[in-house]
Protein backbone atom coordinates (compact mmCIF):
# COMPACT_ATOMS: atom_id res chain seq x y z
CA UNK A 1 0.00 0.00 0.00
CA UNK A 2 1.36 3.49 -1.06
CA UNK A 3 -0.10 7.14 -0.82
CA UNK A 4 -2.14 6.00 -4.39
CA UNK A 5 -4.09 3.92 -2.51
CA UNK A 6 -5.40 7.06 -0.76
CA UNK A 7 -8.87 7.76 -1.41
CA UNK A 8 -9.94 10.93 -3.41
CA UNK A 9 -10.96 12.58 -0.41
CA UNK A 10 -8.08 11.75 2.10
CA UNK A 11 -6.02 12.71 -1.04
CA UNK A 12 -7.94 15.97 -1.46
CA UNK A 13 -7.15 16.60 2.89
CA UNK A 14 -3.76 16.34 2.49
CA UNK A 15 -3.62 17.99 -0.64
CA UNK A 16 -5.75 20.85 1.20
CA UNK A 17 -2.84 21.19 3.91
CA UNK A 18 0.02 20.59 2.16
CA UNK A 19 0.81 24.37 2.09
CA UNK A 20 0.26 24.10 6.05
CA UNK A 21 2.91 21.47 6.18
CA UNK A 22 5.37 23.48 4.62
CA UNK A 23 5.09 26.19 7.12
CA UNK A 24 7.45 26.36 9.85
CA UNK A 25 5.78 27.75 12.48
CA UNK A 26 3.69 24.39 12.33
CA UNK A 27 6.87 22.11 13.08
CA UNK A 28 8.38 25.19 15.57
CA UNK A 29 8.78 23.93 19.01
CA UNK A 30 9.01 25.26 22.10
CA UNK A 31 12.15 25.97 24.42
CA UNK A 32 11.94 23.41 26.78
CA UNK A 33 11.75 25.63 29.82
CA UNK A 34 8.44 26.96 28.77
CA UNK A 35 6.45 24.12 30.50
CA UNK A 36 8.16 25.21 34.13
CA UNK A 37 7.48 28.78 33.90
CA UNK A 38 4.13 27.84 32.53
CA UNK A 39 3.56 26.14 36.53
CA UNK A 40 5.06 28.92 38.43
CA UNK A 41 3.40 31.68 36.52
CA UNK A 42 -0.07 29.93 37.66
CA UNK A 43 1.12 28.98 41.01
CA UNK A 44 2.16 32.53 41.52
CA UNK A 45 -1.21 33.98 40.09
CA UNK A 46 -2.74 31.68 42.73
CA UNK A 47 -0.55 32.99 45.26
CA UNK A 48 -1.77 36.31 44.30
CA UNK A 49 -5.07 34.95 45.46
CA UNK A 50 -4.72 35.01 49.04
CA UNK A 51 -6.55 37.75 50.19
CA UNK A 52 -4.37 40.27 52.64
CA UNK A 53 -5.53 42.17 55.32
CA UNK A 54 -5.33 46.33 55.05
CA UNK A 55 -3.33 48.27 57.66
CA UNK A 56 -6.21 49.87 59.28
CA UNK A 57 -7.07 47.73 62.85
CA UNK A 58 -4.64 44.90 61.69
CA UNK A 59 -4.51 43.63 65.19
CA UNK A 60 -8.59 43.22 65.46
CA UNK A 61 -8.42 41.82 62.56
CA UNK A 62 -5.71 39.16 63.56
CA UNK A 63 -6.96 38.63 66.73
CA UNK A 64 -10.76 37.78 65.48
CA UNK A 65 -9.07 35.64 62.41
CA UNK A 66 -6.85 33.68 64.54
CA UNK A 67 -10.65 32.92 66.77
CA UNK A 68 -11.96 32.18 63.45
CA UNK A 69 -9.25 30.06 62.34
CA UNK A 70 -8.87 27.76 65.89
CA UNK A 71 -12.86 27.18 65.45
CA UNK A 72 -12.35 26.39 61.37
CA UNK A 73 -9.25 24.75 61.67
CA UNK A 74 -10.92 21.40 62.92
CA UNK A 75 -13.61 21.47 60.15
CA UNK A 76 -11.55 22.53 57.52
CA UNK A 77 -8.53 19.81 58.30
CA UNK A 78 -11.81 17.44 58.20
CA UNK A 79 -13.59 18.75 55.12
CA UNK A 80 -10.39 20.22 53.59
CA UNK A 81 -8.82 16.16 54.08
CA UNK A 82 -11.92 14.48 52.54
CA UNK A 83 -12.24 16.79 49.60
CA UNK A 84 -8.58 16.21 48.72
CA UNK A 85 -9.51 12.29 49.34
CA UNK A 86 -12.42 12.82 47.07
CA UNK A 87 -10.66 14.47 44.16
CA UNK A 88 -6.62 13.52 44.24
CA UNK A 89 -4.38 14.14 41.74
CA UNK A 90 -3.86 10.54 40.42
CA UNK A 91 -2.52 9.09 37.45
CA UNK A 92 -2.73 5.54 36.27
CA UNK A 93 -0.96 2.74 34.15
CA UNK A 94 -0.92 -0.99 32.47
CA UNK A 95 3.29 -2.67 33.62
CA UNK A 96 3.64 -4.56 30.67
CA UNK A 97 6.49 -7.42 30.54
CA UNK A 98 9.45 -6.53 28.93
CA UNK A 99 11.47 -9.34 27.27
CA UNK A 100 13.09 -10.29 30.64
CA UNK A 101 9.68 -11.43 32.14
CA UNK A 102 7.22 -11.80 29.09
CA UNK A 103 5.19 -12.88 31.68
CA UNK A 104 4.52 -10.12 33.60
CA UNK A 105 2.32 -7.53 34.08
CA UNK A 106 0.30 -5.16 36.26
CA UNK A 107 -1.06 -1.94 36.76
CA UNK A 108 -0.37 1.41 39.03
CA UNK A 109 -1.51 4.21 40.65
CA UNK A 110 0.58 6.85 41.96
CA UNK A 111 -1.32 9.70 44.34
CA UNK A 112 -0.27 12.88 44.62
CA UNK A 113 -0.69 13.24 48.86
CA UNK A 114 1.23 16.50 51.29
CA UNK A 115 3.82 14.53 51.98
CA UNK A 116 5.09 12.81 48.33
CA UNK A 117 3.56 10.18 45.42
CA UNK A 118 1.97 7.49 47.01
CA UNK A 119 2.44 4.39 44.48
CA UNK A 120 0.20 1.42 44.79
CA UNK A 121 1.78 -1.38 42.42
CA UNK A 122 0.21 -4.83 41.46
CA UNK A 123 2.06 -6.92 39.09
CA UNK A 124 1.83 -10.54 39.04
CA UNK A 125 3.74 -13.32 36.99
CA UNK A 126 7.46 -12.13 38.68
CA UNK A 127 8.81 -14.63 40.78
CA UNK A 128 9.62 -13.48 44.41
CA UNK A 129 13.01 -12.33 45.12
CA UNK A 130 15.26 -12.87 48.36
CA UNK A 131 18.48 -13.79 49.47
CA UNK A 132 19.80 -10.17 48.82
CA UNK A 133 17.75 -10.39 45.08
CA UNK A 134 15.19 -7.75 45.24
CA UNK A 135 12.93 -5.32 42.93
CA UNK A 136 13.64 -1.80 42.38
CA UNK A 137 11.11 0.87 41.11
CA UNK A 138 12.14 4.06 39.26
CA UNK A 139 10.64 7.21 37.82
CA UNK A 140 12.27 7.88 34.47
CA UNK A 141 12.12 11.69 32.79
CA UNK A 142 12.71 12.42 28.89
CA UNK A 143 16.12 13.11 29.83
CA UNK A 144 16.56 9.39 31.29
CA UNK A 145 17.16 10.80 34.86
CA UNK A 146 16.74 7.86 37.00
CA UNK A 147 14.94 8.43 40.49
CA UNK A 148 14.40 5.36 42.62
CA UNK A 149 11.60 4.59 44.53
CA UNK A 150 11.80 1.71 46.80
CA UNK A 151 12.33 -1.73 47.02
CA UNK A 152 10.07 -5.18 47.28
CA UNK A 153 10.47 -8.84 47.28
CA UNK A 154 7.13 -9.30 45.86
CA UNK A 155 5.36 -7.24 43.38
CA UNK A 156 1.65 -8.61 44.27
CA UNK A 157 0.64 -5.72 46.70
CA UNK A 158 3.57 -3.01 46.99
CA UNK A 159 3.68 0.52 47.82
CA UNK A 160 5.99 3.16 47.10
CA UNK A 161 6.64 6.58 47.81
CA UNK A 162 7.93 8.97 45.51
CA UNK A 163 9.12 12.63 45.95
CA UNK A 164 8.73 13.07 41.94
CA UNK A 165 5.85 13.01 40.33
CA UNK A 166 5.30 11.54 36.59
CA UNK A 167 4.02 14.61 34.82
CA UNK A 168 8.05 15.27 35.12
CA UNK A 169 9.31 12.05 35.15
CA UNK A 170 6.85 10.06 32.76
CA UNK A 171 7.93 6.29 32.67
CA UNK A 172 8.13 4.28 35.65
CA UNK A 173 10.22 0.83 35.56
CA UNK A 174 11.14 -1.78 38.00
CA UNK A 175 14.22 -3.28 37.70
CA UNK A 176 15.76 -6.97 38.96
CA UNK A 177 18.57 -5.79 41.19
CA UNK A 178 20.93 -7.52 43.96
CA UNK A 179 22.66 -6.20 47.34
CA UNK A 180 25.96 -6.00 45.81
CA UNK A 181 27.25 -1.98 46.84
CA UNK A 182 26.14 -0.59 43.16
CA UNK A 183 23.16 1.92 43.78
CA UNK A 184 22.82 2.04 40.28
CA UNK A 185 20.29 0.40 37.92
CA UNK A 186 21.16 -3.29 36.72
CA UNK A 187 19.13 -2.04 33.49
CA UNK A 188 17.49 -5.68 33.96
CA UNK A 189 13.73 -3.74 33.45
CA UNK A 190 11.13 -5.98 33.68
CA UNK A 191 8.05 -3.99 34.28
CA UNK A 192 7.59 -1.09 32.08
CA UNK A 193 4.42 1.53 31.99
CA UNK A 194 3.83 5.47 31.26
CA UNK A 195 1.18 6.64 34.17
CA UNK A 196 -1.50 9.23 32.70
CA UNK A 197 -3.51 11.04 34.39
CA UNK A 198 -6.92 9.22 35.56
CA UNK B 1 -11.40 26.72 0.89
CA UNK B 2 -9.17 26.49 3.42
CA UNK B 3 -9.71 24.47 6.54
CA UNK B 4 -10.79 27.37 8.22
CA UNK B 5 -13.87 27.99 5.81
CA UNK B 6 -15.32 25.23 7.47
CA UNK B 7 -16.10 24.24 11.53
CA UNK B 8 -13.60 25.91 14.28
CA UNK B 9 -15.02 23.39 17.04
CA UNK B 10 -17.03 21.06 15.67
CA UNK B 11 -16.04 17.97 17.23
CA UNK B 12 -19.09 17.58 19.22
CA UNK B 13 -17.70 14.59 21.14
CA UNK B 14 -15.26 15.64 24.03
CA UNK B 15 -13.19 13.06 25.30
CA UNK B 16 -14.71 12.79 28.74
CA UNK B 17 -10.87 13.69 30.06
CA UNK B 18 -11.06 17.13 28.45
CA UNK B 19 -13.63 18.52 31.16
CA UNK B 20 -12.17 16.66 33.81
CA UNK B 21 -8.59 17.84 32.84
CA UNK B 22 -9.75 21.20 32.63
CA UNK B 23 -11.65 21.03 36.06
CA UNK B 24 -8.55 19.53 38.11
CA UNK B 25 -6.37 22.16 36.11
CA UNK B 26 -8.50 25.44 37.21
CA UNK B 27 -7.10 24.04 41.12
CA UNK B 28 -3.60 24.75 39.92
CA UNK B 29 -1.85 22.47 40.80
CA UNK B 30 1.67 22.18 39.38
CA UNK B 31 1.48 18.40 38.24
CA UNK B 32 -2.17 19.11 36.05
CA UNK B 33 -0.53 22.08 34.59
CA UNK B 34 1.83 20.01 33.39
CA UNK B 35 0.13 17.54 31.95
CA UNK B 36 -2.11 20.00 30.23
CA UNK B 37 0.94 22.43 28.45
CA UNK B 38 2.04 18.68 27.39
CA UNK B 39 -0.87 17.52 25.78
CA UNK B 40 -1.73 20.96 24.36
CA UNK B 41 1.53 23.36 24.56
CA UNK B 42 3.11 23.12 21.07
CA UNK B 43 -0.48 23.60 19.73
CA UNK B 44 -0.88 27.17 21.58
CA UNK B 45 2.89 27.68 20.84
CA UNK B 46 2.35 27.31 17.11
CA UNK B 47 -0.38 29.21 16.88
CA UNK B 48 1.10 32.35 18.74
CA UNK B 49 3.98 31.76 16.29
CA UNK B 50 1.88 31.78 13.52
CA UNK B 51 0.69 35.71 15.14
CA UNK B 52 3.86 37.04 15.96
CA UNK B 53 6.59 35.25 14.46
CA UNK B 54 8.87 35.28 17.07
CA UNK B 55 9.71 32.65 19.49
CA UNK B 56 10.58 34.89 22.33
CA UNK B 57 6.99 36.58 21.72
CA UNK B 58 5.32 33.43 21.16
CA UNK B 59 7.01 31.79 24.39
CA UNK B 60 5.32 34.80 26.51
CA UNK B 61 2.09 34.40 24.94
CA UNK B 62 1.60 30.98 25.20
CA UNK B 63 2.77 31.26 29.34
CA UNK B 64 0.12 34.36 28.91
CA UNK B 65 -2.19 31.86 27.33
CA UNK B 66 -1.93 29.14 29.73
CA UNK B 67 -2.52 31.85 33.07
CA UNK B 68 -5.51 33.19 31.31
CA UNK B 69 -6.84 29.48 30.93
CA UNK B 70 -6.43 29.19 34.38
CA UNK B 71 -8.05 32.25 35.67
CA UNK B 72 -11.25 31.60 33.13
CA UNK B 73 -10.90 27.91 34.10
CA UNK B 74 -14.38 28.19 35.96
CA UNK B 75 -16.07 29.67 32.78
CA UNK B 76 -14.70 26.32 30.44
CA UNK B 77 -17.49 24.93 28.65
CA UNK B 78 -16.58 21.36 28.90
CA UNK B 79 -18.71 20.33 25.61
CA UNK B 80 -16.08 21.79 23.85
CA UNK B 81 -12.66 20.24 22.80
CA UNK B 82 -10.02 21.78 25.80
CA UNK B 83 -7.75 22.68 23.00
CA UNK B 84 -9.94 24.37 20.87
CA UNK B 85 -10.92 26.37 24.35
CA UNK B 86 -6.99 27.36 24.82
CA UNK B 87 -6.36 28.01 20.73
CA UNK B 88 -8.82 30.61 21.06
CA UNK B 89 -7.37 31.91 24.07
CA UNK B 90 -3.93 31.54 22.46
CA UNK B 91 -5.24 33.28 19.39
CA UNK B 92 -6.86 36.16 21.70
CA UNK B 93 -3.73 36.52 23.68
CA UNK B 94 -1.11 36.90 20.43
CA UNK B 95 -3.23 39.32 19.05
CA UNK B 96 -2.88 41.85 21.80
CA UNK B 97 0.67 41.04 22.11
CA UNK B 98 1.05 41.45 18.00
CA UNK B 99 -0.73 45.06 17.93
CA UNK B 100 1.26 46.11 21.31
CA UNK B 101 4.63 45.16 19.79
CA UNK B 102 3.78 46.75 16.53
CA UNK B 103 2.84 49.85 18.53
CA UNK B 104 6.07 49.84 20.14
CA UNK B 105 7.47 49.65 16.92
CA UNK B 106 5.88 52.37 14.96
CA UNK B 107 7.18 54.73 18.16
CA UNK B 108 10.19 53.71 17.99
CA UNK B 109 10.73 54.01 14.52
CA UNK B 110 9.03 57.79 15.14
CA UNK B 111 11.30 58.36 17.92
CA UNK B 112 14.49 57.57 15.47
CA UNK B 113 13.03 58.97 12.21
CA UNK B 114 13.82 55.88 10.59
CA UNK B 115 11.35 56.40 8.36
CA UNK B 116 7.56 55.00 7.88
CA UNK B 117 6.65 51.63 10.27
CA UNK B 118 6.77 48.78 8.38
CA UNK B 119 3.51 47.88 7.93
CA UNK B 120 2.62 44.32 8.55
CA UNK B 121 -0.70 42.34 9.11
CA UNK B 122 -1.47 39.33 11.28
CA UNK B 123 -2.32 36.35 9.83
CA UNK B 124 -6.31 36.08 9.22
CA UNK B 125 -8.56 33.86 11.27
CA UNK B 126 -8.31 30.97 8.47
CA UNK B 127 -4.38 30.89 8.33
CA UNK B 128 -4.34 30.79 11.90
CA UNK B 129 -7.22 28.38 12.00
CA UNK B 130 -5.76 26.15 9.49
CA UNK B 131 -2.11 25.94 11.54
CA UNK B 132 -3.90 25.23 14.64
CA UNK B 133 -6.05 22.47 13.28
CA UNK B 134 -2.64 20.86 11.50
CA UNK B 135 -0.89 20.82 14.58
CA UNK B 136 -3.45 19.61 16.21
CA UNK B 137 -3.62 16.44 13.77
CA UNK B 138 0.29 16.09 13.55
CA UNK B 139 0.13 15.69 17.57
CA UNK B 140 -2.32 12.75 17.68
CA UNK B 141 0.15 10.85 15.32
CA UNK B 142 2.62 8.85 16.42
CA UNK B 143 5.93 10.36 16.54
CA UNK B 144 7.70 8.14 13.65
CA UNK B 145 4.62 8.91 11.57
CA UNK B 146 5.23 12.47 13.13
CA UNK B 147 8.63 12.64 11.77
CA UNK B 148 7.55 11.34 7.97
CA UNK B 149 5.58 13.42 7.70
CA UNK B 150 7.62 16.47 8.27
CA UNK B 151 10.32 14.72 6.21
CA UNK B 152 8.40 14.34 3.42
CA UNK B 153 6.91 17.43 3.12
CA UNK B 154 8.42 20.45 5.36
CA UNK B 155 11.92 18.72 4.53
CA UNK B 156 11.19 17.90 0.85
CA UNK B 157 13.08 14.59 0.93
CA UNK B 158 11.74 11.84 -1.50
CA UNK B 159 10.73 8.57 -0.19
CA UNK B 160 13.48 7.39 -1.34
CA UNK B 161 15.84 9.80 0.78
CA UNK B 162 13.74 9.28 3.80
CA UNK B 163 14.07 5.32 3.26
CA UNK B 164 18.38 6.01 3.10
CA UNK B 165 17.96 8.37 5.88
CA UNK B 166 16.28 6.04 8.65
CA UNK B 167 18.00 2.78 6.86
CA UNK B 168 14.51 1.17 5.91
CA UNK B 169 13.48 -0.01 2.66
CA UNK B 170 11.85 2.12 0.14
CA UNK B 171 8.53 0.38 0.47
CA UNK B 172 8.21 0.37 4.04
CA UNK B 173 8.57 4.15 3.87
CA UNK B 174 5.68 3.94 1.01
CA UNK B 175 3.58 2.10 3.58
CA UNK B 176 4.49 3.88 6.42
CA UNK B 177 3.90 7.04 4.38
CA UNK B 178 0.25 6.13 3.24
CA UNK B 179 -0.82 5.08 6.88
CA UNK B 180 0.50 8.00 8.30
CA UNK B 181 -1.26 10.04 5.74
CA UNK B 182 -4.47 8.29 5.94
CA UNK B 183 -4.40 8.74 9.75
CA UNK B 184 -3.31 12.51 9.31
CA UNK B 185 -6.86 12.85 6.57
CA UNK B 186 -9.13 10.95 8.94
CA UNK B 187 -8.11 13.35 12.11
CA UNK B 188 -9.30 16.30 9.78
CA UNK B 189 -12.17 14.35 8.22
CA UNK B 190 -14.24 16.18 10.78
CA UNK B 191 -13.41 19.20 8.86
CA UNK B 192 -14.47 18.52 5.31
CA UNK B 193 -18.34 19.40 4.46
CA UNK B 194 -19.36 22.10 7.14
CA UNK B 195 -21.65 24.49 6.78
CA UNK B 196 -18.95 27.98 6.15
CA UNK B 197 -21.26 30.17 8.86
CA UNK B 198 -19.40 27.59 11.58
CA UNK B 199 -16.29 29.99 10.63
CA UNK B 200 -18.02 32.64 12.52
CA UNK B 201 -17.19 30.90 15.85
CA UNK B 202 -13.31 31.02 14.78
CA UNK B 203 -13.65 34.35 12.92
CA UNK B 204 -15.12 36.51 15.84
CA UNK B 205 -12.77 35.60 18.39
CA UNK B 206 -9.97 38.04 18.86
CA UNK B 207 -11.32 40.57 16.68
CA UNK B 208 -12.62 42.28 19.87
Amino acid sequence: MDDDDLTPAERAEIDRIRATLVDPVVWAEPGEDLQERVVAAIAAEAGARQPTPGPRRRWVRYAAGGLAAAVLLAIGLTVGIRANQDHPVEFAAAMSGTALAPGASGDVTLTKTPSGWRIKLHATGLPRRTDGEFYEAWLKNDAGVLVPIGTFNDGNDVTLWSGVGPAGFGTLTITREAADGNQASSGEVVLLGKPHLS
Amino acid sequence: MGVAGRRWASVTTVALDDAELASRFASGDADTVRVVYQKYGRLVFSVAMKVLGDPGLAEDATQQTFVQAWRAAASYDPTRPLGAWLTTIARRVAIDTYRRERRHRDLDDIDTSTGSALITLPPSAEQIHDVAEVRRALDELSAPDRDLIRMQHFDELTHAEIAAELQVPLGTVKSRTFRAHRRLAGLLAHLRAEPDDDVQEGGSHGRR
